[in-house]
């Protein structure tokens, strides 16, 4: 990981314990910077302070949001917010285990993520926020060498969903599991494979394949970094999937 | 001084740049003449045969061009790379490399890009054959769990590598994500009796060779261009051995031949045999009488030649060390009789012993030992277990498999009352190497085996494998022994 986090220790001194007593199972995140992959993007991107999930949401707090708000159930969801695979693992998996309810949400999609949120006042994370507090270094003493070779040995493990949510490490800023379970939505997950610059719309798709990934990027050799955002250039707003669940986040009262 | 440089640099600059456009203009002509004519109609429509290497599937036979359905999946799976060694391959069709695919110039193929909703990460397919953005990656990017579609005109002829283009590049090719697509002309290549696809490729793992267990993607290996392994058809041993390609005395190969990388160019030669054809680069260029061809990483090749007498091919990379310490190496069984007009076998054998000539070690014993850590003694089972796959690395090559060796050349292992009446249950042949003549079961040996650098557990299984497997008479050699012999020397 090559991305430089400067972060205000003092403001979460300051600000923290207030703040979390009145929202527990979040955490706040001081502001700070931190380096984008992608150099198009700018050099140093400032992220405000904000609060975000300690965990990955779990099928249990998914079921109490589908129980309250039937629309978002596996049945009635509508297509274009959800494709056929929405939930498919919860009518699979044969009983209902304690462990099942503690695991990840997957086959969520972006839509429903988005209304899971919103139903307890909060709102999915930017891709900077996510980006920023994944960045936060895996607390010592939990046998992790990097977080790259965390990531790296994730992808090869193929298994993070099967785990508990809060099970594989705890960061510098209390996060649990922001790499190695799930992948996660963020609210503007389609951002690299857009632009402001419509003269550019047909390029920059590409300057996360072949060639032009290695000029364009902040750190060639992230590769862990490239996938995710790769991942995040293959999918759309209404896909499911096995390994994909989210967290959410909100922002901190002025 | 300086301005007579500046004319001679403009001078050539000159010459060289009105050559290029000389040279481009015959080349369009010529380019002209492959490309496919687009006004020819496509009738009809197949769906294409699949093939893992190495075998190829048979081409069309339809006599007008046609549209090709291409059903790919993508799988990301742990399988073994070779003996006792795992790894989670990225795959075109769940092997490496991925499925062979066969269409005409001037077909048009309909390609589905079906990622299994068990996979980790999105995926996308680069086919050099295709003319069009990214060669079809842009439009086949695929998240787990969903398809994408796209259609090409196959335009030109030649052999082609596919491969994914999801970022990071790198580290999906050197996971595993390549294959060839061959693009023959309408009518078909000329027929041969024999048709194989072998592709070379590296891994780059966090253990060194035949480091046993799973082993995962090592990328600073893969920046300094460094593998562990470089394999043919995806794992040691993939085309080799019991898998080898089987053809008969007097029938005619051709190979189709492919190098998925990622980093390294492939010396591509096979031992006993001339390539009577090369189309060199996989394209339409033809060489002839060709003892070893270049195969660029992401490119390809196709080789023909006639077997004209029995024995085993081996296909390798005669970048050497690839091919005897790495793995590069498959091979061709020809079966049928002897030709001795074309070749004798040996004639006659003698002493030679030119002066001053030493014989050089590999290493010395002691300094196997030295380097190595600890290891805790291992039960007979654990022995035997590892024997089997020490031997396969290390002796297997001149004592064969059987143990029984080659008469007349490399002593047998089997009953061997040779071996037997050491007092050193051949501790020290291993840790010293042996020369000289012996005689074992009755016949005679006059050779040399050079020491092996291996560490005291090591030694101790391959010996009891050796004891045990060959009708020695059974027994448990332990590490402490063979550190006693060597502490001894």
């Amino acid at each position: 990981m090559k991305r430089i986090v400067t972060s205000a220790i003092f403001f979460l001194l300051l600000g923290c314990c207030d703040l979390q007593a009145q929202h527990p199972g979040m955490k706040t995140i001081p502001a700070g910077t931190y380096k984008p992959l992608m150099k198009t993007v700018a050099d140093e991107i400032t992220v405000g302070s904000f609060l975000l999930d300690e965990k990955p949401v779990t099928n249990a707090q998914f079921k109490a949001f589908t129980d309250a708000r039937a629309e978002w159930s596996p049945t009635r969801v509508k297509a274009l917010f959800a494709d056929n695979q929405y939930l498919q693992h919860w009518d699979s998996s044969g009983a209902w285990t304690d462990e099942i309810d503690l695991m990840p949400v997957v086959y969520v999609s972006w839509f429903a993520a988005k209304a899971y949120c919103s139903w307890l006042g909060k709102r999915l994370p930017t891709l900077d926020e996510w980006e920023y507090a994944a960045a936060g270094k895996p607390e010592p003493g939990q046998n992790i060498s990097s977080t790259e070779t965390l990531i790296l040995n994730w992808y090869s493990r193929m298994s993070g969903e099967n785990h508990l949510s809060g099970s594989i490490y705890r960061n510098e800023y209390g996060l649990w599991d922001m790499h190695g379970l799930v992948w996660e939505w963020v609210y503007d997950f389609n951002r690299v494979v857009s632009n402001d610059d419509s003269r550019n719309s047909e390029e920059i798709p590409s300057g996360l394949f072949c060639g032009s990934a290695s000029l364009n990027s902040a750190g060639a050799s992230d590769y862990a970094s490239f996938i995710r955002y790769a991942f995040r250039g293959s999918i759309t707003g209404n896909y499911t999937m096995r390994r994909l669940g989210f967290r959410c986040a909100q922002s901190v009262q002025q | 001084m300086k301005t007579q440089h500046i004319k001679k640099t403009m001078m050539i600059l000159i010459v060289s740049v009105s050559s290029v456009l000389l040279w481009q203009s015959c080349t369009q002509q010529e380019q002209s003449r492959t490309y496919s004519d687009l006004t020819s109609e496509v009738t009809g429509e197949v769906i294409a045969e699949l093939t893992d290497a190495p075998f190829v599937p048979a081409r069309i036979t339809a006599k007008h061009n046609t549209k090709v359905i291409v059903h790919l999946e993508v799988i990301e799976q742990p399988m073994r790379l070779a003996d006792g060694v795992e790894y989670t391959f990225w795959t075109f069709g769940g092997k490496v490399p991925g499925k062979f695919i066969r269409v005409r110039q001037g077909d048009q193929v309909e390609f589905h890009l079906h990622n299994h909703p068990d996979n980790m990460l999105p995926h996308n397919i680069d086919l050099h054959a295709v003319t069009g953005p990214g060669g079809g990656a842009e439009a086949s990017l695929v998240a787990p769990g969903k398809s994408a579609q796209f259609s090409f005109r196959a335009l030109n002829q030649g052999l082609y590598v596919y491969h994914c283009a999801t970022a990071p590049v790198g580290m999906h090719i050197a996971n595993g994500m390549y294959g060839l697509i061959l693009v023959e002309p309408l009518e078909g290549l000329p027929a041969v009796d024999h048709e194989f696809y072998v592709m070379q490729s590296e891994f780059y793992t966090s253990g060194g060779f035949g480091q046993k267990g799973h082993q995962e993607f090592d990328m600073q290996k893969a920046l300094d261009e460094r593998p562990d392994y470089v394999v043919m058809n995806g794992a040691v041993g993939a085309s080799a051995g019991e898998n080898a390609m089987k053809v008969k005395v007097g029938e005619s190969v051709r190979l189709y031949l492919g190098n998925g990388g990622p980093n390294l160019v492939s010396s591509f030669h096979v031992i006993g045999e001339i390539f009577d054809k090369v189309y060199v680069e996989g394209g339409t260029l033809i060489n002839r009488d060709v003892q070893t061809t270049l195969i660029p990483a992401g490119g390809s090749a196709i080789a023909e030649f006639t077997c004209e007498v029995p024995g085993t091919l081996h296909l390798v990379d005669h970048s050497i060390f690839r091919a005897f310490n790495k793995g590069a190496l498959a091979q061709i069984k020809v079966v049928g009789d002897e030709n001795h007009q074309v070749f004798t076998g040996k004639e006659k054998e003698e002493v030679y012993l030119p002066e001053g000539s030493a014989i050089q070690r590999i290493s010395s014993g002691k300094q196997a030992a030295a380097s190595s850590e600890p290891i805790p003694e291992k039960s007979l089972n654990e022995r035997l277990e590892a024997g089997a796959i020490l031997y396969k690395q290390n002796c297997m090559a001149c004592h064969m498999d059987h143990g029984g060796g080659i008469p007349g050349t490399f002593p047998t292992l089997v009953n061997s009352d040779f071996l037997k009446a050491r007092a050193d249950k051949g501790i020290g042949i291993i840790l010293e190497g042996l020369q000289g003549e012996i005689t074992v079961n009755g016949s005679n040996y006059n050779n040399i085996m050079p020491a092996v650098a291996l560490n005291d557990d090591q030694v101790a299984s391959i010996l009891t494998y050796v004891f045990n497997r060959f009708e020695n008479g059974g027994g448990h050699i332990k590490a402490a022994e063979v550190a006693e012999w060597r502490n001894k020397k």
